[in-house]
C-alpha cells in the first residue's frame, strides 16, 4: 500500500494571552495554509501520493483549496491529493485527539502537525507508534524544532517513502504521564509539568512566576523559551538522555536572603522574569514522583489544564521512548550522504 | 466554607452570578413578551452570551465608555444601567432609558458610560474611537470598549477603527462576540481571513481568543488587556467563543442551524450553569446563597415588567424632542 501521510494542522494556537502580557507571535491563518502548501509540495516531491487531513473550520483548510486551486488553474501538479478525515467537527481539542485515532486507524505512515506544544500534544496522546513530524506554530514551543517546514516535509516525504532506514528517519521521544487519585484521571505532558497555585484554569498560559511552585521537564533546554527554559539554565538535560529534571520554585525567591537562588529566564517570547529556585535534580524515567504543592493547577506544556484539591493525589513518571517523531536532521543528512536528491543517486551506505 | 481557589473575592463571585442571572432572566422574559406582542419593535436576545459582558464590565467604572451592538441588553445590565429604565425602554414607555424613543437597539445612558447599543453593525467602533481619544486627552486613564459580532467585523467602519486605533494608540478593546453566526451566515462563509485576531495582526495590534462561555477565562485575558490600554500600551482585540441561545432575532426560524443544536449548548455550554457549578462545587458559595439570588433577579425583573406595562407611552407632542443635541 502506497504511503498515506496525516496532518494536523491547528487554526487556533497562538492566540492566547501571551501576546497582551509578551510581544508573542500571533501566526496568521494564511502565513498556516502558506506552511502547509510548502509541506505539501515537499511530500509531493518525495513521492506521497496522498495526505489525510484533520477537517477544521478555522480557515486553514479552505485556504489550502485556494492554493491547490491557484496550482491546478496554472497546469501545476506540485500536490499530492488531500482527502479530509470524515469526522464532526467540534472545533476543540477533541477534534486533533479523533483525527489522530483516525489516522492511527487509516495506517498512516506519518503525521505532520502544525500547532503549539498543546497540540503536539494532543496527537501524541492517540498516535501510538506512528511518527510524528512537527512543524512550530505556537507560543512557548519548545517540542517542535523551529525550521524551515519545507525541510520537515521533504524528511517526512523520505521516512515514510523508506528511503532512509527507520533508526536513522525516528527517534524515540520522552513524556511525563501525570495520574490523578491512582489513575481516575490521567493526561501527559511532552516537555513540562508545571504545578501552580492558581486553582483556576482561566486564561490557560503561564506568565506569573509568583505562582510557580514545582516542574518536571522531560528535558532541560536552555535554546528554548517557557519552562523547559527555567530548567535549562539550571541543568540542560538533552532530548535523546533518559530521565529528565525536577525543579522546586520558591514564592519567596526574590531576595537573595532567602536562600533560594534567583534565576533569570525567559518564560514567555521577550518575557524575562525573576523565579526562585529552591532546588532541582534529575527525574529518572519510571519513578513516580509525587508533588508537594497541596492545591493549584496543573498546567501541562505551558498551559493550565487541571485544577485539584488537598483531596486529590498527584503522581508524575517519566516515560523514554514513550512515542516517535520523524528524524528531520538526521533524514536530511542521510539524503545528502547518499544523494538522494541527485538525478542518479548514489549506492546507499552499507548500513541501510 | 473552603478557601477561595478562584482570582475572584466571594462578593465579586457572587455580584458576577447577580449580573449573569439578571442578564438571562431579563432576556428569557423578553422572548416569552415578545411572542405575547407585547413589545414594540425588532428584539436580539443576549442569553447565553452572560459571561462575555460580565467578566469584561466587571474591570471597568462608570467612567469607562463602551459602545455596544443590536443585541445590547447584556452589555447594558453589565454596565450597570438600571433595569427599570431598561425594561421601560423595550415597552417603548416614556420611563425609558431613553423616553421609550429608542427601544431595544438604541439603549443608552451616559451616566454608566453607556454610549448605546446601536442597530447599525459596526457603528460603535468609530464612537468608541472618539471616547478613547477623548479620554487619552483628558488623561483620566478611561478605555473604551466596542464590541461586535462576526458579522460586523466584515464593516468598513471596523476596520477603520482598528486602523485609527493602531495609529493613534487608544485605550481601545475591541470584543469579538463570536457565536458562529452573522444573522445566519456561518463565519467560515463570510470572513476571508478566517480569524478575527488574523485582523487585529493586520493592524499591528495583539489579538487574544478565549472560551467566551468561562467567566475566568474572559475576566482574566480582559483584565491583563484593559490594564495595558489604561496603562497606555495601545489597544487590543478580543475575540470571545461564545453561544447564542435563541436566533439572530426573535421570530427567527433558524433553519439554518442543526437540529438539536440549541439544546445540547444549552445541556453543555451554558455560563451559568457552569459559573454555578464550579463556585458551589469549590465549597465557596453554597447553593441557597446562588438561589436567593435568583429570587431577588426573578422579583426584580418581574416588578421592571410590571412598571413598564404600567408606565405611559410619550406623548405625541415629544415627537421631535431628543432627536438631536445642540452643542
Amino acid at each position: 500500500m502506497a504511503p498515506v501521510v496525516g496532518i494536523v494542522a491547528n487554526p487556533v494556537s497562538a492566540r492566547d494571552i501571551r501576546r497582551v502580557v509578551a510581544n508573542a507571535t500571533s501566526l496568521q491563518v494564511t502565513d498556516r495554509a502558506n506552511i502547509l502548501l510548502r509541506v505539501l509540495a515537499a511530500l509531493r516531491a518525495c513521492g506521497v501520493a496522498d495526505v489525510l487531513m484533520m477537517p477544521e473550520n478555522g480557515g486553514i483548510r479552505s485556504h489550502v483549496e485556494r492554493g491547490l486551486a491557484r496550482a491546478r488553474a496554472q497546469g501545476d501538479d506540485l500536490y499530492p491529493a488531500i482527502h479530509a478525515v470524515a469526522m464532526p467537527i467540534t472545533g476543540t481539542v477533541a477534534d486533533t485527539h479523533r483525527a489522530t485515532r483516525e489516522m492511527r486507524l487509516a495506517g498512516a505512515s506519518a503525521i505532520v502537525v502544525l500547532g503549539g506544544d498543546g497540540t503536539h500534544r494532543a496527537v501524541a496522546a492517540e498516535c501510538g507508534a506512528v511518527p510524528i513530524a512537527g512543524i512550530s506554530t505556537g507560543t512557548n514551543n519548545a517540542f517542535p524544532d523551529h525550521r524551515e517546514p519545507t525541510i520537515t516535509g521533504l524528511a517526512t516525504g523520505l521516512a515514510v517513502m523508506g528511503r532512509v532506514p527507520p533508526h536513522i528517519a525516528f527517534r524515540g521521544n520522552k513524556r511525563i504521564d501525570v495520574s490523578i487519585n491512582d489513575g481516575a484521571t490521567t493526561d501527559l505532558a511532552l516537555v513540562d509539568v508545571a504545578l501552580v497555585t492558581e486553582r483556576y484554569i482561566g486564561a490557560r498560559a503561564l506568565w506569573r512566576t509568583e505562582n510557580f511552585r514545582e516542574l518536571y521537564v522531560t528535558f532541560a533546554d536552555p535554546e528554548v523559551i517557557g519552562m523547559s527554559a527555567i530548567a535549562g539554565l539550571l541543568e540542560p538535560v538533552a532530548r535523546d538522555e533518559s530521565g529528565g529534571l525536577m525543579v522546586r520554585l520558591s514564592p519567596a525567591g526574590r531576595t537573595p536572603s532567602d536562600g533560594a537562588t534567583i534565576l533569570r529566564a525567559p518564560i514567555a517570547p521577550g518575557m524575562m522574569a525573576s523565579i526562585g529556585v529552591t532546588d532541582w535534580r534529575r527525574m529518572p524515567a519510571d519513578v513516580a514522583f509525587v508533588p508537594e504543592v497541596a492545591s493549584g493547577s496543573i498546567a501541562l506544556d505551558g498551559e493550565r489544564e487541571i485544577s485539584f484539591t488537598t483531596r486529590d493525589r498527584l503522581s508524575l513518571t517519566l516515560r523514554d521512548h514513550a512515542f516517535r517523531t520523524v528524524n528531520v536532521g538526521g533524514c536530511m543528512r542521510f539524503a545528502a550522504q547518499n544523494r538522494l536528491f541527485t538525478d542518479a543517486p548514489a549506492p546507499v551506505s552499507a548500513d541501510f | 466554607m473552603s478557601e477561595n481557589p478562584f482570582p475572584l473575592s466571594k462578593d465579586d463571585l457572587l455580584k458576577a452570578y447577580r449580573t449573569m442571572r439578571t442578564i438571562r432572566d431579563f432576556e428569557e422574559r423578553l422572548h416569552i413578551d415578545f411572542a405575547k406582542g407585547d413589545i414594540p419593535g425588532f428584539v436580539h436576545l443576549y442569553a447565553g452570551e452572560e459571561a462575555c459582558a460580565t467578566g469584561i464590565m466587571m474591570h471597568l467604572n462608570d467612567n469607562d465608555r463602551i459602545a455596544s451592538t443590536h443585541r445590547g441588553h447584556g452589555h447594558c445590565i453589565a454596565k450597570g444601567v438600571d433595569v427599570h429604565a431598561m425594561m421601560a425602554e423595550i415597552y417603548g414607555r416614556s420611563t425609558g432609558a431613553c423616553r421609550g424613543k429608542g427601544g431595544s437597539m438604541h439603549i443608552a445612558d451616559l451616566s454608566k458610560g453607556m454610549m448605546g447599543a446601536n442597530g447599525i453593525l459596526g457603528a460603535g467602533a468609530p464612537l468608541i474611537c472618539g471616547a478613547a481619544l477623548a479620554a487619552k486627552v483628558r488623561g483620566d486613564r478611561g478605555v473604551g470598549i466596542t464590541f461586535v459580532g462576526d458579522g460586523a467585523s466584515n464593516q468598513g467602519t471596523f476596520l477603520e477603527s482598528l486602523n485609527l486605533a493602531a495609529v493613534w494608540n487608544l485605550p481601545v478593546v475591541f470584543v469579538v462576540e463570536n457565536n458562529g453566526y452573522a444573522e445566519s451566515t456561518a463565519m467560515e462563509w463570510a470572513v476571508s481571513c478566517d480569524s478575527y485576531v488574523d485582523r487585529a495582526t493586520g493592524f499591528g495590534m495583539p489579538g487574544v481568543t478565549v472560551d467566551g462561555t468561562d467567566l475566568f477565562a474572559v475576566h482574566e485575558a480582559a483584565g491583563e488587556i484593559i490594564r495595558r490600554a489604561r496603562d497606555g500600551g495601545g489597544p487590543a482585540l478580543l475575540e470571545c467563543n461564545m453561544v447564542r441561545f435563541y436566533g439572530h432575532f426573535e421570530g427567527d426560524a433558524q433553519t439554518y442551524r442543526a437540529k438539536g443544536e440549541v439544546e445540547a449548548l444549552r445541556a453543555s455550554r451554558d455560563c451559568l450553569v457552569m459559573l454555578a457549578e464550579r463556585v458551589v462545587e469549590a465549597g465557596v458559595v453554597a447553593r441557597d446563597e446562588l438561589h436567593r439570588i435568583d429570587r431577588e433577579v426573578a422579583d426584580l425583573i418581574e416588578d421592571a415588567v410590571r412598571a413598564a406595562k404600567a408606565a405611559p407611552l410619550p406623548a405625541p407632542s415629544e415627537l421631535l424632542t431628543d432627536v438631536y443635541v445642540s452643542y
